[in-house]
């Protein structure tokens, strides 16, 4: 004898099984709901979007402004502050870069990414020079999780911009003046030469009509008789236009030595961390300068790596990992770049990499031998087992 | 076309727990997983200078190592045990109405009913009664239903065959007047989404009984060590995993499981499907709508998809007990009814984004009468409405536990079985919600796919 055969017994049983007879019959019919998971996912978050450049717009000497809309359907919504991650193709080699939106979140017909041409930046010479209106790209829907927070962040805002760092500030400044939110912004601008500014006129034009938007731009490189704001963005001259740091957000976004200043800076006036939201940034320019990188390792040290059941390659030391499957034509997931997301998590099964400070590595991963690609330089032969 | 012994559908709690029994079986098994981490809700985040929990609160079954809970029997026999590092709870839970009521529950029997006596003296009778019932029906449900006694009867197990299937609530009312003590003492309902009205007594004592005597646990990582030290051990016993790439459609022929398409793609063979997706959609979404019995999703009627959750995960610029966070797991409340609660948590449904910060704010001015002053300590905040459910766990309706388990959906009416030869269920919609019942749920389906094999 088992349950079975006196399940009847237990009390109420006869009742539950007169209330399932009922439902039944006059229950909801979940064959409705075929599809329609991956119809929300797809609406909010797709996996990949299909991009076409309807306009390119002259921002300045050295930065446009690429419109995209989707090839087909809506675009997903998304924070001011978030980025989407583009795929290029260049000369074989598939890789992808993130780009701020820099239109405002209050209208999804099309994503702005404003691009500036950087040194050695192979895919922003590409997106500046090659691209052409009509051209389609992928990328990822938004991302990333540097965005206001209306429960924490306050009303009194302090946006901390260094050159293209200006692009998800720009999207935030759009929302609100736009929608006419109830927070003050004081935007601090810092560009190398005067024509450096991007957005200026319009900036300049939005601090005009709205009492609570107001910027002050700092010019580190400034032309003889340059009447502005000069030098670096200190906390003197925040405290001088501002008049007091406390009680006040503040969001920082450019290149990394501006981040080492400005949150020295901060730190000084007594400005805790959580007042302090940095947008992360990609590898670091050279990684042997990085804390913790093997000395005995030069700039052109070379390993190889070996994908468990697949090739072996040749790579250089100082090379993201991931840069160099790329290279190599071996996709892995990407997204940030910048070792925070964890989508290119992979494994490593021998050998060392040095992964800089600030990769956002989970607890057990480190202890189960994970890496993020993105940001781990291999310092010794490695084996990987592909994601 | 390569040939497997089974496929594990999601790697979840339930699909990795499965795969592992499988590979360890010696059996060829590929785990096929959407998202790039293994886990499901047995997962973490990171953000800024702090690692988030997404789901566990209290692991139950663990018990010590001298007297061990089912969970920890699982995962000794799993191999996992050495690779991870559990830390006991000596609390329950404190349960908090601001400025009306406050109480903390040791992990022990004894001491619950004094703390209880000593806060509900017009009870004092009353307590150590309602422990015995627990008590006495959970031996009953241990010996006659999980040990499988074939000798079982009313008349053997009276106390079972009574209680199992009425309300929680019916129980509470019939041993207790006060309304704050029953709160007190039924506040896990909110762990099965099922408020005590229509909470089968059977599944509240059950989960009471393993709570008090296995104590609640947690684990240094976090689940995601858990997850991670599951799927180690799956790759070491040979075992084949692959991310980013969920299952697109179960191959079926003749109501036999033949193969599995890949989202990538390509098409794999095997005779043995091991779905830690949601029921619903497996046969909704994964399979071929010809291909599911009329009857099966005619049985779905009677069910409905459970509750989601609203989730604020905050990280802190100072210790916990700076800002009075002594116990590891508080229940804050606004009332006393639990219908009520419940039917608060069910306004979740409508959809908005308005509903965001408008929750956040609500929970934050709650968690900030309990303890005064945190929302200035707040360095990282994250979080997740039922769409982020939905979207990372793959349910429908974002649901954290599967299906609505009101009392027609246990055990005792639901099969977990499937009229598709070759096609089992891991997870919260194979059993119920949380770790200890999907983990297990995994390891069950797992053997009965062993078993036949080797009728075959």
């Amino acid at each position: 004898m088992s349950l079975k055969d006196v399940i009847h017994d237990i009390e109420g049983y006869q009742n539950i099984k007169s209330e399932i007879e009922v439902l039944k019959k006059y229950g909801f019919d979940h064959g409705a709901r075929r599809g329609q998971f991956d119809a929300i996912l797809e609406m909010l978050h797709p996996k990949s979007l299909r991009l076409r450049v309807s306009e390119i717009i002259d921002e300045t000497k050295t930065t446009k402004t690429l419109r995209m809309v989707p090839v087909q359907g809506y675009l997903p919504p998304f924070q001011a502050g978030q980025y989407i991650s583009l795929v290029v193709e260049i000369g074989g080699v598939v890789t992808s870069r993130d780009y701020s939106i820099s239109s405002s979140p209050s209208q999804i017909g099309y994503f702005d990414i404003t691009v500036r041409r950087v040194g050695d930046g192979f895919v922003s010479e590409h997106l500046l020079e090659e691209t052409k209106q009509g051209d389609e790209f992928t990328s990822s829907a938004p991302a990333g999780n540097f965005y206001y927070n209306p429960l924490i962040h306050g009303r009194d805002l302090v946006f901390i911009a260094g050159g293209s760092g200006i692009t998800p500030f720009m999207s935030m400044i759009r929302e609100v003046t736009g929608r006419g939110l109830d927070r003050r912004i004081h935007l601090f601008y810092g560009c190398q030469w005067p024509d450096d500014i991007i957005f200026g006129q319009e900036i300049d034009d939005l601090s005009r009509r709205h009492a609570d938007f107001t910027c002050t731009t700092v010019i580190s490189e400034p032309p003889v008789g340059y009447r502005g704001h000069t030098g670096f963005i200190t906390a003197r001259l925040m405290q001088e236009i501002l008049g007091g740091l406390s009680e006040k957000m503040f969001f920082l976004c450019g290149p990394e030595a501006m981040y080492a200043f400005c949150r020295e800076e901060l730190k000084q006036e007594g400005i805790p961390e959580r007042k302090m939201r940095t947008e992360m940034y990609g590898p670091p320019r050279n990684v042997t300068t990085c804390p913790g990188w093997p000395e005995h390792i030069d700039a052109d040290a070379r390993v190889s790596v070996s994908m468990k059941g697949g090739e072996t390659i040749m790579v250089r030391s100082t090379e993201p990992l991931m840069n160099s499957l790329e290279r190599h034509g071996i996709a892995i997931p990407s997204l940030c770049r910048s070792g925070e997301c964890s989508l290119c998590r992979t494994k490593l099964l021998k050998g060392r990499v040095f992964q800089p400070e600030g990769v956002k590595l989970r607890k057990s991963d480190r202890q189960f031998g994970y890496i993020h690609p993105c940001m781990a330089y291999p310092i010794s032969d490695i084996e990987i087992l592909l994601p | 076309m390569p040939e497997y012994d089974a496929v594990v559908i999601g790697a979840g709690n339930g699909g990795l727990t499965g795969a592992l029994t499988l590979a360890k079986a010696g059996r060829k098994v590929l785990l096929l997983e959407r998202h790039n981490v293994p886990g499901g809700c047995g997962t973490s985040f990171v953000r800024g200078r702090f690692e988030f929990e997404v789901a566990l609160h209290q692991l139950s079954g663990m018990g010590s190592q001298e007297r061990p809970g089912p969970l920890r029997a699982i995962l000794n026999d799993l191999g996992v045990m050495d690779k991870l590092e559990f830390v006991e709870m000596e609390n329950l839970y404190r349960v908090v109405w601001p400025d009306t009521f406050d109480i903390t529950l040791r992990a022990q029997r004894d001491a619950i009913t004094e703390t209880l006596q000593d806060r509900f003296p017009k009870e004092k009778d009353n307590i150590p009664r309602f422990f015995d019932l627990v008590y006495g029906f959970s031996m009953e449900m241990i010996q006659g239903l999980f040990f499988k006694d074939p000798n079982i009867s009313k008349e053997k197990y009276p106390l079972f065959f009574k209680y199992a299937l009425i309300p929680t609530q019916k129980v509470l009312d019939e041993y207790f007047r006060d309304p704050f003590l029953k709160a007190v003492l039924s506040i896990y309902w909110s762990y099965a989404g099922v408020p005590p009205r229509w909470f089968s007594f059977g599944d509240f004592a059950i989960m009471l009984f393993a709570y008090i005597e296995f104590k609640p646990y947690h684990l240094k990582g976090g689940s995601q060590a858990l997850s991670n030290a599951l799927l180690d051990e799956f790759i070491n016993n040979g075992g084949e995993a692959r991310f980013n790439c969920g299952a697109q459609k179960i191959i079926t022929s003749g109501g036999k499981v033949t193969g599995v398409k890949t989202e990538q793609g390509d098409t794999v063979q095997t005779r043995s499907v091991l779905s830690n997706a949601s029921m619903l959609q497996t046969y909704l979404d994964l399979m071929d709508p010809e291909q599911v019995p009329k009857e099966t999703l005619e049985s779905f009627r009677s069910t409905s998809i459970g509750p989601s959750a609203f989730s604020i995960y905050l990280g802190f610029d100072c210790e916990p007990d700076e800002i009075g966070i002594q116990e590891t797991t508080n229940f804050i409340a606004i009332t006393t009814d639990m219908d009520e609660a419940f039917a608060r948590w069910k306004t979740l449904e409508q959809q908005g984004v308005a509903l965001l910060t408008c929750y956040a704010e609500g929970m934050m001015g709650l968690a900030e009468k309990v303890f005064p002053g945190i929302r200035g300590h707040v360095e990282e905040m994250e979080i997740a409405t039922p769409m982020t459910h939905l979207r990372y766990l793959g349910h429908l309706g974002g649901a954290i536990y599967g299906r609505d388990h009101y009392a027609k959906d246990t055990q005792y009416f639901m099969a977990n079985t499937s009229p598709v030869q070759g096609l089992y269920f891991a997870g919260a919609w194979a059993s119920q919600g949380g770790f200890q019942p999907t983990l297990t749920s995994g390891r069950s389906s797992a053997k009965a796919i062993l078993k036949s094999m080797a009728k075959k």
